[in-house]
Formats: structure tokens, sequence, C-alpha cells
């Protein structure tokens, strides 16, 4: 077999002559007309080798271009690659060029490029397929209902959003162990909550919960299967909202440290500022809580808990501070 | 290669849009905050949510639905070779000799394959595939039951083993078990399928399956000599015998045996065995008429006690209150065929009979009728206008195969459009193959080749050259590969249009084809492109091609290609006209090796080329070899180089002796 793959050989450097056709001309023409000594003299070999067998039997005979060549230019592509294939070079006409340059050179052309060959392709999902498949889909769809014709009735309609992802290979199996999470959003707006069915909630689903969206997203894959994960998933958002409704004895326990948001009543900050306030005040007034409620209710009072809460809940922007430094000049009178 | 594929879905389910309704319900108005819009919204959706939601009802599918619906997408691809190959410039099958070779030796490596499996069940346990693709599993073809029981018959029966089971069954009888009336119909029906012998498969593993041939699996044109053995029903062989031992039998046991003789021809015992069941008072059943109206024309000898026979069978078989089926009618329409001078009316009849019994006619009874209607070498409409009404019926349906003989239909139709030259009728029949998965009524690779051979060849003769190099390029060679004759064909089109500057490709593709070994092929090539004269273009193109011709005949390996006077010459004056004079030169010496003769006109040609080159020395050899070959034009051709050349007194010497020489009368 030693001919066929020297005759192989010889009708790759003869093709590429025309491809190629300046730099490496003259090097592949040498290596053509050295090798045709050899194979030249290997066919007349062949017939005494194989003077049996199916009738006449030829050596091989040149092989010819690849089809590109007769590919005419508004032909169905669609037809040419229909399923994910690896790329096949003497099927696709395009002179495409892959690797790393040869030495001052360029890419390596397409014909026997491995790299062209291990990367995933989407010849067959050009436009005009993706067209044709979505028209061959379309008697598997139901209409969508009329009245949901905005994203907001949507989202107000349907407000849970389940997500799963199929997923698509070509191997012995079918089975994909990804298949089966599942993920549930929901905005905890549309939840009925109060404040502190809100808090508790925040609290038992922990990282769950995006601030900014003002979305819980629980995601499962405990379960095997796709369905269990799905009923797993309902559940648990049917027992995180009956749970938060509930209050347990424990919770009157709930420290300063345990609250989600600074509140100033009771706070170290607002007692000092009534000592302060009444140290500093007028003494006729006397002591007792009228006076306490007297300062309280005075407006300076209020602006500094603002101030006060505000800095401690947003944290230290330039806003905050400034508000603070102008309350904290009220109540001194500066 | 992995192409994961993200579904997401709003998964509107029932479930989830009650539970927020509940909710609604008992917690009554959603809060949805304190800004003045949002209220406003939620008026609003108050208002809109009056107007109901209707989510539809699911739809639900087959499996394979999905990837049949993105299968209907694909076109046919016309520049790849089928499916089966390795789309690779060195791996695709050129010449039809290498489809058949290339397809054969796919079909010995998977039965070599399932051999092994089959017969190394233990190392083939574990199951890969998900889900269960049952055919690549092992399959039991080895006996495990030994012992003397009725189980035993029935795997027997099961693997096919004749030979076993009658061995069998005739111990158990021996032994006196009962065997049950079922497994005795089932061994019956094995013994006369396979005419008492075991089916070829239990001899090795290079051989296919013997059960129905679906014609998309069967390769190539390999008959296997069995094929050609027809076996022939014994007399008194072991179905008879057990037959006649039986103590009661009833239909089946001779429908068994009467479908066993017909097809393997005891046509006379057939009926005599029929008689005898009607004597013994049992009802036949359809199968049993469909045996008996297909041996009928072999029973009979003149044309209308053929027909009588089968009119005969038919109304018993009305009598005894059996359907016809599908099947009892294709067999009337080709025992028609041998009916002579009845079968046309009879032939319209049986269709009509046909249509209202509610049996659609398939492809096999629109076969035979035009069989009855068509006879080739005759002149006149033949079987046109009957052609034309079944395209016409048949326009837009899906055939399946529900007759063995339906795959001969569109052979013989586009054999009747051939012989009627019927460009238009042989379109329709054509868009009824490409009418959605019809190509497979095509039958096997033969008939496919058969059909195409056909209709390649009257479009060569009916149609313009550009639509010709239009259907060329769509169905060759993806679909066919063209033998000599439809290139003689192809070249005798593009002669009639006048487009011989194709030609060059056209070699080229007569070389990938394998035929240019043909010399008949070589010849009509050469001679057209020698005939006229052409542009320079053109000339230089055919004397290139001219130049791949001769090394053919060079390499010619397998001595079927030899010089003849007008390829040799032919050769010639191409490189000539393309001035192409070191090779024309190199031809001169070829004639003398092939004991060939040039022609008059070639001499003068060289002699002018001489004369424009100004070779004189060559003129005078020139002169010299005509005088070899004793040509008649050897004076004429002296006096001119005399005349037209400035020579030196010897080569006037010579010259003047061969223009007397030549003068002569030779005798």
């Amino acid at each position: 077999m030693a001919s066929r793959t020297t005759k192989a050989l010889l009708s790759l450097g003869r093709i590429n002559i025309p491809a190629l056709g300046l730099n490496n001309a003259v090097s592949r023409v040498t290596y053509a007309t050295a090798l045709s000594v050899n194979s030249s003299s290997s066919k007349k070999g062949a017939p005494e080798r194989n003077g049996r067998g199916f009738g006449s039997r030829k050596p091989r005979r040149e092989a010819e271009g690849p089809r590109t060549e007769k590919m005419p230019v508004d032909q169905d592509w669609t037809a040419v690659y229909p399923a994910a294939t690896p790329f096949r070079p003497g099927s696709v006409p395009l002179p495409v060029r892959m690797g790393y340059p040869v030495k001052g050179g360029v890419p390596p052309e397409k014909k026997g490029n491995l790299e062209l060959i291990k990367i995933p392709n989407f010849l067959h999902l050009t436009p005009a397929a993706i067209k044709k498949h979505c028209e061959a889909l379309k008697p598997f769809c139901t209409e969508w209902p009329s009245a949901l014709d905005t994203d907001a009735k949507c989202d107000e309609h349907f407000p849970i959003k389940v997500e799963c992802t199929d997923y698509v290979s070509s191997g012995l199996s079918v089975r994909n162990p990804s298949a089966r999470i599942v993920q549930l959003k929901v905005k905890l707006s549309v939840l009925n909550l109060d404040d502190h069915a809100r808090k508790k909630m925040l609290k038992l689903v922990g990282e769950r919960y995006c601030k900014d969206t003002d979305v819980l997203t629980i995601t499962t894959d405990s379960c095997p299967l796709r369905q269990q994960n799905y009923d797993y998933a309902q559940y648990l958002l049917t027992v995180l909202y009956h749970e938060s409704w509930k209050t347990e004895a424990w919770e009157a326990e709930k420290t300063v440290a345990d609250m989600e948001e600074y509140s100033w009543e009771g706070s170290p900050s607002q007692k000092n500022i009534m000592d302060l306030l009444l140290r500093m005040n007028v003494a006729g007034e006397g002591e007792g809580e009228e006076v306490r409620e007297q300062l309280l209710g005075r407006s300076e009072v209020q602006e500094y808990k603002d101030s006060v809460t505000r800095l401690k809940n947003e944290g230290d922007n330039e806003g905050s501070v400034l508000q603070y430094k102008e309350a904290v000049k009220k109540v001194f009178n500066l | 290669m992995a192409a994961p594929g993200r579904h997401v879905g709003h998964y509107i389910q029932r479930n989830g849009r009650f539970l927020l309704c509940n909710i609604d319900q008992v917690l009554g108005h959603r809060s949805f905050g304190c800004t003045t819009a949002v209220r406003q919204q939620a008026a609003e959706a108050n208002k809109e949510s009056a107007e109901s939601i209707v989510i539809p009802r699911k739809k639900t599918w087959s499996k394979e639905a999905v990837l049949e619906a993105l299968a209907s997408t694909v076109g046919r691809d016309s520049t790849a070779y089928s499916y089966q190959f390795q789309d690779d410039p060195y791996l695709s099958p050129r010449t039809a000799v290498e489809f058949k070779l290339y397809s054969l030796s796919q079909e010995s490596g998977r039965s070599a394959a399932k051999y092994f499996v089959n017969s190394n069940p233990k190392f083939f346990t574990k199951d890969f595939a998900e889900p269960h693709i049952p055919c690549l599993m092992p399959e039991t073809v080895s006996l495990c039951l030994e012992e003397v029981s009725e189980e035993a018959l029935k795997e027997r029966i099961n693997l096919r083993k004749v030979t076993a089971a009658v061995d069998m069954y005739d111990q158990l009888v021996q032994a006196g078990t009962a065997v049950s009336l079922e497994t005795t119909h089932g061994l019956l029906d094995l013994i006369s399928l396979y005419c008492d012998r075991d089916p070829v498969e239990d001899e090795g593993p290079q051989t296919e399956d013997t059960e129905s041939k679906d014609p998309k699996k069967k390769k190539g044109n390999y008959r296997r000599a069995s094929d050609f053995l027809k076996f022939s029903w014994k007399e008194n062989n072991n179905a008879e015998r057990i037959f006649n031992l039986l103590p009661e039998r009833d239909t089946r046991c001779y429908s068994a045996l009467i479908r066993g003789m017909v097809k393997h021809g005891a046509y006379a015992k057939a009926f005599s065995m029929y008689t005898d069941m009607l004597n013994n008072r049992l009802t036949a059943d359809v199968h049993i008429f469909n045996a008996l109206i297909s041996a009928a024309p072999e029973v009979r000898e003149k044309y209308n006690e053929k027909w009588e026979l089968i009119t005969e069978l038919l109304k018993q078989m009305n009598e005894q209150k059996i359907r016809p089926n599908l099947l009892t009618f294709n067999y009337v329409l080709k025992a028609l065929r041998r009916c002579g001078f009845l079968a046309k009316t009879q032939s319209l009849h049986t269709l009509s009979e046909m249509k209202a019994l509610g049996i659609a006619p398939t492809l096999a009874s629109y076969d035979h009728v035009l069989a009855v209607f068509h006879r080739s070498g005759s002149s006149g409409p033949n079987g046109v206008d009957i052609l034309q009404e079944v395209v016409a019926e048949l326009a837009e349906t899906n055939f399946t195969c529900q007759d063995p003989h339906d795959v001969m239909f569109f052979a013989n139709a586009i054999r009747v459009c051939l012989d009627n030259k019927d460009l238009e009728l042989a379109y329709k029949v054509h868009s009824l193959i490409e009418f959605g998965e019809n190509y497979r009524l095509l039958g096997d690779p033969f008939h496919q080749s058969v059909y195409y051979g056909r209709f390649f060849n009257l479009l060569c003769m009916m149609e313009h050259v550009d639509v010709v190099l239009k259907w060329y390029k769509r169905i060759i060679p993806s679909l066919y590969y063209p033998n000599p004759q439809g290139m003689k064909d192809l070249l005798q089109a593009l002669d009639t249009d006048s487009r011989l500057d194709l030609l060059p490709s056209i070699w080229k593709d007569i070389k990938s084809f394998g035929h240019d070994n043909k010399p008949d092929v070589v010849e009509d090539l050469l001679s057209l492109m020698t005939r006229d004269n052409h542009s320079a273009e053109v000339q230089e193109s055919f004397a290139a091609c001219a130049l791949d011709i001769k090394s053919a005949f060079d390499l010619n390996l397998t001595s079927r290609l030899e010089w003849t006077n007008s390829s040799l010459s032919h050769v010639t004056m191409l490189l000539l006209r393309a001035n192409q004079t070191k090779s024309a030169w190199e031809m001169l010496p070829l004639f003398k090796s092939n004991n060939r003769v040039p022609s008059d006109d070639l001499m003068n040609s060289f002699l002018s080329l001489c004369h424009t080159d100004g070779t004189s020395q060559k003129a005078v050899e020139l002169v010299q070899m005509s005088a070899a070959f004793c040509l008649p034009t050897t004076p004429q051709l002296a006096k001119r180089a005399l005349a037209e050349f400035d020579l030196t007194e010897e080569q006037r010497a010579i010259l003047s002796e061969l223009e007397a020489a030549g003068g002569e009368p030779s005798d």
C-alpha cells in the first residue's frame, strides 16, 4: 500500500500548487517531481500484484479536487451541513486559515488543519438554517395568551419564574446530570410580607436574596430528577413564607446585634444627646419625663435623629456626613 | 461535540398561579408599596385581571417528532456522495465499481461485527447506550434447549433451524407427546417457506439476511448463487409427510403447504391440494387465494383459460366470503400480463374493482397495468396515456412500499417516456420521486442507476444543452454514475448545441468515472474535438486534453485501449492545430510502433508545419516515412516538398525518386 500513500502525497502536492501559487510553489514542485518517479514505477508494479481480484484492477486514479470546486454559489448550505459535524475542509468552500503562523508567513490553511477540526463549529446553524428550523418548529408551539402583552403584566400574573436547562450532546447517552437543576426566582415585593415577616424571611434565606433587584432565587439540585427538584423548590418557597409569618417565642430575645437596621429609639446616641441637652439646657426647666418629651419634640433633635439614623444605615457618604454636621450645629446653636 | 441548549421557559403552571391567587383571597389586596404610581398600576391590574388569561393546552408529541420536523428542513446536497460514505475527497467512491465495493465492504464489516457479537455474547453484556438500543445487543443464535420438548421445538422454529425442528418434531411424535396446533402451524410454515432446507445464513457470516429484503438495505448487484438455484418442491418431503400424519388439518395447515408449493414451483400440486381442502369442506383464506392466483398462469396454456381460472378463483373467494386484499389484485394484474389480448380491458376492470373495494392501487399495480399497455419497440402512443393518468393520480402523494414489486415502477415508467420521447411526462415522473421521501421507492442501486440512466438519456436527446448540464450537475455523481453510453449521449448533446468547448472538462469527468479505458468513448471524444476548427484558447485546451488522452493510452494497463488510426490521427491533428510541434513530432513514431497508417491530411499538415518551421530535413524524412507507409499521396507530397523547400542535391534526388516511384501504377 506504500504506492497508494505516495500517490496520495503526490496529488496533495499537485493540488496545493494552484492554491498557494506564490511562496512554496518551487519547493512543492520539486517535492512533486521527486515523487513522481516512484509512483509511476509503482503504478506499473501494481498490476502484477493485483492480477486476480475484481476484474480490471487499476491502481488508484489521481484523487480529484475537493467538492468545493463543484459547489454552485447559490447552493443550499443547510443541505451541506444539516447537523453538527466536524469541520471538513473538502466540503466548506471558505479559505479559512487557523493556527500559529508559520515563521514569516501566515497561519496554516484549512487542508489537514487539526485546529479547525478540534474546535466546535456552527456551520449547521447559519441564519438561514435557524429560520428554517423555527418554521418547522412552529407547529409544536401554542399561542401566547393575548392578554399577556407586556412584561409588566407577565410579572404581575406570573410572578414566580422557574428556569431549567436541557443539554444536547452526541455520545453514548442522552442523559446529562446537570439537567436536574431547577432555579426558582420570585420578587419579594409580590409576596404579602409585613415588616417582621420580611426581616425574618431575609434572615432565613441569607445569600439567596439580591437586594438590588429584590429577587429571591432558590436553586435546587439535591434530588436526582428535575420534577423532584421543582417540587422541592415550590415546597421551600411555601415553607419560607409561612415560617416568616410565624413568630416564635425565642424571637423576643432579639438583641441589638441581630437588628438589620439601626433604630434611634433606645440607642446610646439618644441617651447621650438627651443627657447632653439636659445638662446643657436651661437649668430652670426642671427634670422629668415631660422635659424629655419636650426635648424630643424639638425639631433639631428630630433632625439629629434623622441624620444619625441615616449615617448608621447608609454608611459614610458625603451627604449623610454633611447632614449630621448641620444637625449637630443646629442642636448646639453654633 | 456538546452544544448545550438553554431552554428558558416561563414555566407557566397552574399550581403557581393558584398559589398566588389563593394568597390574594386570604390576605386581601397585595400591598405594592407606598408610591402612588404603583397604586395606580394596581388599580389597572385589577381592571385587567377581569380580562381572562387563557392558557392554551400544552401539546404533546412523540419522542421523535421534533427530530423529524427538523429533518424535514434538510434538502439534498447535489455535490455530495451517498451519506454512508466518508465525506472526504480521497474516500468517496468515484465510479460505480468503487461504490459497490465500498458499500459491500461496509456491509461485510457490519455483518462480521454482528457475527462476533452474536457468537460471544458474554463479552457484550454491559449496555452503554441510554436509551437502550436493542439491535446492538447480542442476539441468541444458538440453541440452548436440548431436551425433547415443545419449548425446544418452538425455539428451533424461532431460530429457523429447519432440519433440527423436523427432527425434534419427529422425536416428540415418537415419544407420544402431543404437539399443540399452534406449534404445528409454525413448523409447517417454516418448512414450506424454506423448502425443507436450512436457510443459507447457517453457513457463515458473510451472507445477508434471507428475510424480506428492504429495498433500501440491499446494496449493489450482489446476487448469491443460491438465489439462482431455484429450490423445487420435492415429492413427499417433510412438509407433506408431517401434513399427512396430522390427525386433524385446518385451514392454516393447508395454507402453509399451498403457499410453499407455489413458492417453490409445484403449481399443479398446489391446485390439487386446494381441491382436497374444498372436499374436506374447509374454507380457504386470502393467502391461499393469493398464492393460487399467482400460480394460475403456470398451469394453463391459453390466454382465455388462464383468465377463466382466475375468475373462477375469484368467484370462489367471493362465495367463501373472503375479502381480497391488495396482494390479491396485484397478483391478478401480474397474471394478466401473461394473458395477451385480454389484458387491456380486464386490467382496467380490475383497477376499478380495487377502487370499489376501497383498496388503493399501489405502484406495483400501476406497473403491471403499464406493462400491459406498453410494448417496447412498437410505434404509436404506447402506454403514454395510461402513464399520464397514473402520474396525475399519484402526484403529491407519499408512497410506502406495500408490495415487493413496487420498486420496479419507476424504471419501467421512465422507459415508457424514453420510448415515446416524452420529456414532459418524464419530468412529471421525476417530480413524483422528488416529493417527500419517495426516492426510497427507486429500489436498490442497480434499479436506481437504470432509472437515472434512462432519464439522462432522454434529457440528452431532447433538451437544450444548458438544461442537460444543469441536470448533469444535479444528479451526477451524487445519484448516478454514468455508464459509457451515458457519456456518449452527453457528448452527442454537446455536439448538437455546439458547446464543444466543454469537452476537456467532460474528459476529466470521464476519467474520474473510470471510463477512460473504453475505446468507443475516447474515439467519440477525439473525433468531436478534431472535427472543426475552433478559437485559439479552445484549441489550447483541446491540445492539453489530447496530451492527457495520449498519456491514458500510454499508461494503458488493462489493455483495452489501443491506438487506432483515427485516434492517432486525431490526437496529432489537435496537437498540430495548437502549434505544439514537439509533441506532434513525437506522435509520428507511434504510428509505426502501433502498425497504424497516418491519413493524407495529416501528412499534408505536417508538411505545412515543416514549411513554416523551415526544417527541410524533416520534410524529407516525412516524405520518406510516407513512402514507407505506401501512402498514395507520396508523389504529391514529394512534389510539394520539392516545390516549397530549398533542399540540398541529395535531398532533391531522394524526393524525385519517391515522386517517380509513386507515379507508377500500383498493382
